[in-house]
């Protein structure tokens, strides 16, 4: 009877899915012993002569965490910056694709279980993540002085490089790329280009029901409010301004009474907001918006590389300025690899890397074109940044800086009491 | 002739919810291959090899992540069927103390929030080495597959009871042949639906297997959630079909398995 | 019989349910403000407080219990007709129940994507209407998501729910009618009659399992919710999202004490479930034992 073979076909089945398991692990734990033993991480010193820490991260694996929906990005990070390190340094690079509240909750629980050798190495983080993950211990540093690229390529007193989101970085970060807000449009469905807050709203009424923005607080559309908001009540107070919701809806009163008025002329009148800034590109891509937004300049480019967007779609600015920050690359404060990751970053702050990256992914870079040497220049220059978009000058031109971290999540607050429905 | 009527109607609902099931399906199969499909067209204007060109490159690994997915995935609907049927015969056919305890464990993984489970079984792990492990995944996962398992095993073994067993028992085979040669096969629509649930719910997975992995046990989910959610559409959808065509094969190769297995039936 | 075998046979779910029920403490404590890594040690009410306190605690509620409520009574109707379907037409196995399955593998978060294609203003319905010259344009579709009624959300819940109870009460039902069922036919009985008197009840114990299982998980997920709702008011649990991704890691508390909300409504819905059975006994029913 073939049914007497069901219990030794699954005891069979049993162990080799046991054995496989297993190996998978032993796989795992085997690459993870080659990183050597948690007393050289915990004895690891970042002021080290750097030619000793290259050496220190021969052969190790190292894992950058990160964000994982850009191909494009997952793409230069496996085929450009990967094999550049593996030659250059003989370092393995991990692309971990996992959001940033899943990466601090994780090492969170790490630091709770006091667990010494996390899985995380490099994490792609800034604004007032990188705030609180510092604040709370999370981070490892200083170490952005001790690394060569950093004082050859960036500008050492560039605010954005002292300061994230308005608060002092202290080394615990090395910028990795700069963004910065822009919209963009199809000159073949709407010619109009708005410069300001007033062409905006006309530019809503034109187009009634065709213009929305993602609800606050995915972080485009809470970069977009307060580029309306700079736009209204001006920049430099929230520099300086008091973390109080009563301070700051004081502030941003006119915006407020803005908003409330643009709503009518939104899509669904305002009485909600697409959930992410992804639902806001498809809209648009679907002819349902006439115009979005994106924290990437260049997005306009890519997206008609990628079939996505027509030909004729253009991106462009209010005169004011926009928005800007730059995100950076720290290292956990329980990671294995730390020689590795300093290395790795080091790498890609370089401005072959930095050249790579915009290139490729039309990401501005964030080496100072003044500490560059002639060669590296040409390439950043030859950069063909594709279609309907700005050049590289016009958009720093009109840069404007990032309110400081903990301001944010109050006006964030504040938009969902006072302008979602209104 | 109310009969005949009473199945007319059931089938015509059947095929309303298959027809239900397949059209997003297909939905999800053109946007993978669109390129622009915007108001009004009913179809995609432009179609294009981009979003599965970009998922099948050789650097995504997912082919490699999909295969070591699916063994993650088997292993838990398997311990999840063997489990729950033990269980569930001890719940059905003995009297012991602590049965509703056992009761209540088989349901509290799904009355929990996934969130307060996840962050503090998480420490735990970390404590007890198991985070960051393809075991630990596995036993989390179990679980959240095993109230599938026992109660769909607890109600089969329920209806079909002990009695034949008993007679067989009496008649002298072995407790161990008994259970095997009688309940076994009766219990196996109950394993096999065990088996796929468990499976289902396991490849599935994506914020526990992200906390208590690390990252460092990679799924096929992992890969494709950024992508719905924030992500380009066309590669999420992409994703969404290799992550469904594959388990679809894994479930028709399961069944001709096991259709082999009890052809003797 | 051996006196050692229960026990034998509950020892995994026992040692999994020490770990679980370990686990999902620890979590709780954190929603009292007990996060050391944080540097939060003060174990306090204040964030449930604050929470129940909240203006848009009540409308929240509101909105996740008519989400759960609604989706799931309809899921577990259409869910038992879809498993009398099955089973009456003979397709137990086969392609037909792949396609089932199918639709149970399917993540939240892609079906909210099918939702979005089919029925926003811009998605195919509206399209097929615009094509038949019903509307003119896409505002004129009626608005079916992001909307307070939350239709979209309760769609997206029944498409992947009704396949989850037929197919979790297939192999009882199915079972069922092949022995008693199959014999009350050969007494005469109709096929209507049996299936209300005899199939059904008898099934009642799996259906009503899945209806607790639908109640709970449509009450405490946020996937849908999230990417389909209005922007306020938000869902329980998309509450708690949010309070999760909060950069500033001192919110934490927050999500994890609505979460505990949660949790605590869960189990008061189970509880109820628990004693509504037990109170429950079906003539004839010769196993009624919980």
């Amino acid at each position: 009877m073939k049914v007497k073979r069901l219990p030794s076909i699954l005891a069979i089945v049993m162990v080799l899915f046991f054995v496989t398991g297993c190996s998978v692990e032993k796989g795992i734990t085997d690459s993870s012993k080659d990183n050597g033993f948690s007393t050289i991480s915990q004895e690891f010193d970042p002021k080290a002569d750097f030619d000793a820490i290259i050496e220190q991260a021969k052969r190790k694996t190292v894992r950058f965490y990160g964000w994982g929906g850009d191909e494009n990005r997952n793409k230069w990070l496996n085929l450009t910056v990967a094999p550049a390190l593996k030659e250059k340094y003989d370092i393995t690079l991990e692309i971990v694709g996992m959001d940033i509240d899943n990466i601090l909750a994780k090492l969170a629980g790490e630091k709770q279980a006091n667990s010494k050798q996390g899985t995380i190495d490099m994490i792609w983080i800034n604004g007032e993540n990188f705030y609180s993950a510092k604040e709370n211990e999370l981070l490892f540093g200083p170490f952005a002085e001790q690394l060569p690229n950093f004082n050859k390529h960036i500008d050492g007193e560039d605010k954005e490089v002292k300061n994230d989101f308005g608060f002092p970085i202290e080394g615990y970060e090395v910028p990795y790329g700069k963004a910065q807000m822009v919209f963009i449009n199809d000159s073949a469905i709407t010619s109009e280009t708005p410069r300001n807050t007033e062409e905006f709203m006309e530019y809503c009424k034109k187009y009634d029901g065709k213009v929305t923005y993602p609800a606050l607080p995915d972080f485009t559309g809470s970069a977009f409010v307060r580029t309306l908001i700079y736009d209204i009540v001006g920049h430099e107070q929230f520099l300086n301004m008091e973390a109080d919701k009563k301070v700051v809806k004081e502030a941003i009163e006119p915006a407020l009474e803005y908003l409330r008025e643009l709503n009518k002329y939104l899509w669904n009148q305002g009485k909600t907001f697409p959930a992410t800034s992804g639902e806001v590109d498809n809209m648009f891509q679907d002819s349902e918006l006439v115009m979005t937004m994106s924290y990437e300049p260049y997005a306009a480019a890519i997206g008609i590389e990628k079939d996505k967007y027509t030909h004729t779609t253009r991106t462009f600015l209010f005169d004011k300025g926009t928005v800007g920050n730059t995100n950076y690359i720290a290292i956990a404060n329980n990671s294995s690899n730390k020689a590795a990751a300093m290395v790795a970053i080091n790498e890609i702050i370089s401005a072959e890397i930095q050249a790579a990256q915009f290139e490729e992914l039309r990401t501005l870079p964030v080496v100072s074109y003044d500490k560059l040497r002639a060669e590296e220049k040409a390439r950043f220059d030859n950069v063909d940044i594709g279609e309907g978009v700005i050049s590289q000058d016009q958009l720093l031109n009109k840069r404007l800086p990032e309110m400081p971290a903990n301001i944010i999540p109050i006006i964030e607050d504040i938009w969902l009491e006072e302008v979602v429905g209104k | 002739m109310k009969d005949i009527n009473s199945n007319k109607l059931l089938k015509l609902f059947l095929y309303l919810v298959l027809f239900a099931i397949l059209t997003p399906m297909i939905i999800l199969l053109l946007l993978a291959f669109a390129s622009r499909w915007p108001w009004p067209s009913l179809l995609p204007d432009t179609y294009s090899l981009r979003a599965i060109k970009e998922v099948l490159a050789p650097h995504t690994k997912v082919v490699s992540t999909l295969f070591s997915s699916i063994i993650l995935s088997l292993s838990v609907a398997i311990l999840s069927a063997i489990v729950g049927t033990m269980t569930a015969r001890a719940l059905v056919l003995y009297e012991f103390k602590g049965k509703g305890f056992i009761d209540f464990l088989g349901l509290a993984p799904n009355i929990v929030p996934g969130a307060i489970f996840a962050m503090g079984i998480h420490v735990v792990f970390i404590k007890i080495s198991l985070a960051d492990t393809v075991l630990g995944v596995i036993i989390v996962h179990l679980m959240y597959t095993l109230p599938y398992s026992i109660n769909i095993m607890r109600d089969l073994t329920k209806s079909i009871g002990d009695q034949m067993e008993m007679q067989a028992y009496v008649l002298g085979a072995s407790p161990l042949k008994a259970f095997m040669y009688i309940t076994l096969p009766l219990l196996t629509p109950g394993i096999m639906a065990s088996v796929s649930m468990a499976y289902i719910t396991s490849f599935s997975q994506y914020f526990i297997t992200l906390l208590i992995g690390g990252g460092k046990v990679k799924t096929i989910s992992l890969l494709m959630v950024p992508f719905i959610t924030k992500g380009d559409r066309n590669i999420g959808s992409a994703y969404a079909l290799v992550f469904a065509i594959s388990t679809l094969l894994v479930f028709i190769i399961i069944d001709k398995i096991i259709k082999k297995i009890t052809i003797s039936k | 019989m051996n006196k050692k075998i229960p026990f034998i046979l509950i020892m995994p779910i026992v040692l999994l349910g020490v770990l679980f029920m370990y686990g999902v403490i620890n979590g709780i404590v954190q929603g009292f403000g007990y996060i050391p890594a944080f540097n939060l040690r003060h174990i306090t009410l204040d964030y449930y407080i604050e929470i129940l306190n909240s203006d848009t605690f009540l409308d929240s509620l509101k909105i996740s219990l008519q989400i759960s409520v609604t989706s799931s009574i309809i899921s577990v109707l259409l869910g038992t007709m879809l498993t009398a379907a099955l089973v009456y037409t003979g397709h137990t196995e086969g392609k037909v129940i792949q396609v089932i399955k199918l639709a149970i593998l399917i993540p939240h978060t892609i079906v909210a994507l099918f939702s979005i294609s089919m029925l926003s203003q811009n998605g195919l319905i509206a399209r097929l209407f615009y094509q038949l010259g019903l509307i003119n344009g896409q505002g004129d579709f009626p608005l079916l998501l992001y909307t307070k009624n939350n239709l979209g959300i309760i769609l997206g819940y029944i498409w992947k729910e009704v396949p989850f109870v037929a197919y979790f009460s297939l192999a009882l039902m199915s079972s069922i009618n092949n022995t008693l069922g199959e014999a009350s036919e050969n007494l005469g009985a109709s096929k209507l009659k049996t299936f209300f008197h005899i199939t059904l009840p008898l099934s009642m114990p799996a259906i009503r399992k899945a209806f607790l299982i639908i109640l709970t998980f449509s009450f405490g997920a946020y996937d849908l919710p999230f990417l389909l709702g209005a922007t306020v008011p938000k869902a329980l649990p998309v509450q708690s999202h949010i309070e999760y991704i909060h950069p500033d890691l001192r919110h934490r508390p927050y999500a994890m004490a609505i979460n505990g909300l949660i949790l605590i409504i869960t189990w008061t819905i189970a509880g109820i479930y628990y004693l509504i059975t037990k109170k429950k006994k079906i003539k004839g029913d010769i196993h009624e034992r919980y």
